[in-house]
């Protein structure tokens, strides 16, 4: 080693990283529009199956200035908002009896963590039977797989609130509602707003593979109907809308729990 | 004619850049080792024996000053210089004779030679019977004989331990050092071994050299002479007695200004 | 008290909770069989569940049960050997490249929140109706956690153990296949079994989506014939197949980490 100044070389600077990082997604992002394009004008596949940049931002601009948009997505928006609010609650009370209670937990914590992982379209049928072919069946999807991630997420973080927090609230003898409320929800915000950011999640998922399967409304509906009409363009343009609302609305509930665990703090 | 060192270190300076300003954490160090020699760096939290042993070893380089092992400049690592860090080191996913093998299958030895040497060394640290255990399934005093038998698979010429006993407690760091201390009698094995611990530095080494607080310098050689094998008898004699005392009163001086230097950046605001 | 002795108390300390939650499934498929004769719940909205059971040997037979199993299990092990060398290969691209980690990682975070078997139209349209367009499904599904696992074992591994290597002077290449591969591996696993069971999850649901394939088409089409007990047999056929995927691969990933 040198036998020269002994201090370190500076390591490369925050700033020069962050630009290089840019650099590379900036980059990333051009070679993929750039093949996009090349594969769509080469006339190698099928005619519309890779549609070329311009017919895909044609059919953007299309859609979004279209009211019908606007209204099937006010549909899906509903249905998933509802089945969040049911199917969320109802996850968040089973979550916390299952966590409060050793004996209620080993005897069904089980059967969430094995029904959890299931393809839960597939009881689609049912919800037909049971609720009909109208949002109904849909939001019931939605409830379905809703509640499985926020009862998992809400025993497990029952679990681990500190009990000195819990003989706090019995020695006050609050009442179970005052408990839930003051001394449970507070304590567990994090693993509770992460459930819910499954729940979300998969609630969108179910709900907008059952518009898929049977519906006349709502975005599931507007990609089934896209693919039937072999409407490429206009595929590729609510998918591009679809996942970008839903990674938006994820990135959106992951920075409100953390502003809430900082407020916390 | 005398015998020449096998390690020499000479006029380490090693500094690292901070946020206000930089620090000196080793400045103008020099000593030899000789061959068979068991050598001790002792010295207070934040000496810098740590940024040495990484020096000597060769992790770390952009220092000041040269080390040498048998006449070669030391460049960077060099399997001729055996390192036991302080951390947990056994390769969780190999038994316990896989991890003592480990250099031998880097050196390209073959299946059968390899698991024959590494049992000899797996024995050497009194671990024969648990050759086809995992780590997990060890004490933390027996994961440390497996890295330590490992390092000894490797034949270096000069054996480098950084607080190998630190994660130990008592008993078991009394009993592993007189184990390395039997197996360093038996092998001739040049050792140098860093620690914080008065006792251990005079029970096991020949001399001890006592590290001032940073910016780290030798402050002080002391020869032990004391006789092997250093036996109950030994540790409880009057001579060891007064090296202990003669290196703490060194060491005392060192460690109060470390603790003063904490409180004072912690008053200032900053981390200790 | 030993360790073993310790854990079979606690086990044997659940089993009465564990008994009184089965009772109680079995008392609420009671009940409703009851209900259904007594004519409080409509029987063409919820079969019976008698018949619901003796449903199961038919459908087995009429409906090739095992052929429409090693159907679905074909397109799983497909998805799993591309989530293998795709997924783990990307992931240790992404270790290697820090430049392209930085870029990338949060990209691939996004893509394990995103909806990716909505895209399951435009997989039609590019592989038409078949098994390729279902293995791509469960692959796509699969493949972010099998990335960012695989990123977080390499990255993770202890700072020690690269030491070890670099005072033993080992190449590159040793360095990864001697010490980060193994390191990494137990991490690796674990993604591999997150992404493959999005994978299976996303493969039986297309199946019944586009009515093709094993397991999942079978529900479609004894709905489209409402022959009510089948549905809710092969949907109870799917439910336990999902139960013991999920903890088969729990086993195999336990039982490949042997030293943990």
């Amino acid at each position: 080693m040198a036998a020269a100044a002994p201090v370190i070389a500076a390591a490369p600077s925050r700033a020069s990283t962050a630009r290089r990082v840019l650099a590379v997604r900036v980059a990333i992002v051009l070679a993929v529009l750039a093949a996009w394009q090349a594969l769509a004008m080469s006339g190698l596949l099928f005619r519309d199956v890779v549609p070329p940049l311009q017919a895909i931002g044609g059919a953007l601009v299309a859609l979004l200035g279209r009211a019908d948009f606007y209204a099937n997505l006010g549909v899906t928006a509903m249905e998933i908002g509802i089945a969040v609010v049911i199917g969320g609650l109802a996850g968040l009370a089973a979550g916390i009896a299952l966590g409060a209670n050793r004996f209620l937990s080993n005897a069904f914590e089980a059967l969430l963590l094995y029904l959890g992982p299931t393809p839960k379209i597939v009881f689609f049928p049912v919800m037909l039977m049971w609720f009909g072919t109208g949002a109904g069946s849909k939001i019931a999807m939605g409830v379905v797989s809703c509640f499985f991630p926020v009862a998992i997420s809400a025993a497990a973080g029952m679990r681990e609130i500190d009990a000195v927090l819990i003989r706090v609230g019995r020695s006050f003898r609050a009442t179970t509602w005052k408990m839930v409320t003051s001394i449970y929800l507070p304590a567990m915000r994090q693993p509770v707003v992460n459930g819910f950011r499954l729940g979300l999640g998969v609630a969108i998922i179910g709900t907008l593979l059952a518009e898929t399967k049977l519906s006349n409304k709502g975005l599931g509906y507007l990609v089934i109907q896209a693919y039937a009409t072999f409407d490429m363009p206009r595929m590729y343009a609510l998918l591009i809308v679809l996942f970008v609302l839903s990674i938006g609305v994820n990135a959106l509930i992951g920075r409100l729990g953390r502003g809430d665990r900082r407020a916390i703090a | 004619m005398p015998a020449d060192a096998l390690l020499k270190v000479e006029g380490i300076v090693k500094r690292f850049a901070t946020a206000d300003g930089g620090i000196t954490a080793v400045d103008d160090v020099s000593f030899d080792v000789m061959p068979g020699e068991f050598v001790s760096l002792i010295g207070p939290s934040g000496c810098g024996k740590s940024t040495l042993f990484n020096i000597i070893g060769g992790l770390v380089g952009d220092y000041a000053g040269r080390v040498t092992v048998a006449g070669t400049r030391v460049t960077g690592t060099h399997p001729s210089i055996g390192m036991v860090f302080q951390e947990e080191s056994t390769f969780p996913w190999r038994t316990v004779l896989d991890n003592v093998a480990f250099p031998l299958e880097i050196a390209g030895l073959g299946k059968i030679e390899r698991a024959e040497r590494a049992a000899h060394f797996v024995k050497l640290v009194g671990l024969s019977g648990f050759e086809r255990r995992y780590p997990s399934e060890l004490s933390g005093g027996m994961r440390q004989r497996v890295a330590i038998a490992r390092t000894l698979a490797s034949e270096p010429r000069i054996l480098l331990m950084d607080e190998p006993f630190a994660a130990l407690d008592e008993q078991t760091r009394l009993l592993l050092g007189d184990k390395v201390l039997q197996i360093q009698q038996e092998l001739k094995q040049t050792t140098l071994l860093i620690t914080h611990n008065l006792t251990e530095a005079v029970q096991l080494s020949d001399r001890v050299l006592v590290m001032t607080y940073r910016p780290g310098k030798i402050k002080r050689i002391v020869d032990v002479g004391l006789p092997h094998p250093r036996d109950a008898e030994v540790v409880s004699s009057d001579a060891f007695g007064h090296t202990v005392a003669q290196i703490w009163s060194d060491l005392r001086e060192e460690a109060s200004r470390g603790i003063e230097d904490d409180e004072a950046r912690v008053r200032a605001g900053g981390k200790p | 008290m030993s360790a073993a002795a310790a854990a079979s108390a606690t086990s044997a300390s659940r089993l009465p909770a564990q008994l009184c939650g089965a009772a109680s499934v079995l008392a609420v498929v009671a009940a409703v069989e009851l209900l259904i004769r007594a004519g409080a719940i409509n029987a063409f909205v919820i079969p019976l569940p008698s018949q619901v059971i003796a449903a199961i040997p038919r459908i087995v037979v009429e409906e090739h049960i095992p052929l429409r199993f090693w159907q679905t299990s074909k397109e799983v092990l497909w998805a799993a050997l591309l989530l293998a060398t795709v997924g783990i290969g990307l992931g240790v691209l992404l270790y290697r490249v820090r430049l392209l980690r930085l870029a990338t990682e949060t990209w691939v975070g996004a893509l394990a929140a995103a909806p990716i078997v909505l895209l399951f139209p435009l997989f039609l349209v590019i592989f038409g109706r078949s098994a390729t367009t279902i293995v791509m499904i469960g692959f796509c599904a699969g493949l972010a956690p099998v990335i960012l696992k695989t990123v977080e074992g390499l990255a993770g591994t202890r700072p020690v153990l690269i030491d070890v290597g670099r005072s033993l002077k080992l190449t590159r290449r040793q360095q990864f296949w001697k010490i980060l591969l193994p390191a990494a591996l137990p991490t690796v696993f674990v993604g591999m079994r997150l992404g493959l069971v999005f994978a299976m999850i996303n493969i039986v649901g297309v199946e019944y989506l586009i009515n093709f394939g094993g397991l999942g088409q079978l529900v479609n089409d004894l709905a489209e014939r409402y022959d009510l007990p089948g549905t809710y047999g092969a949907i109870l056929f799917v439910v336990l197949t999902s139960i013991v995927f999920f903890d088969l691969t729990e086993r195999l990933e336990r039982w490949l980490r042997p030293h943990r």
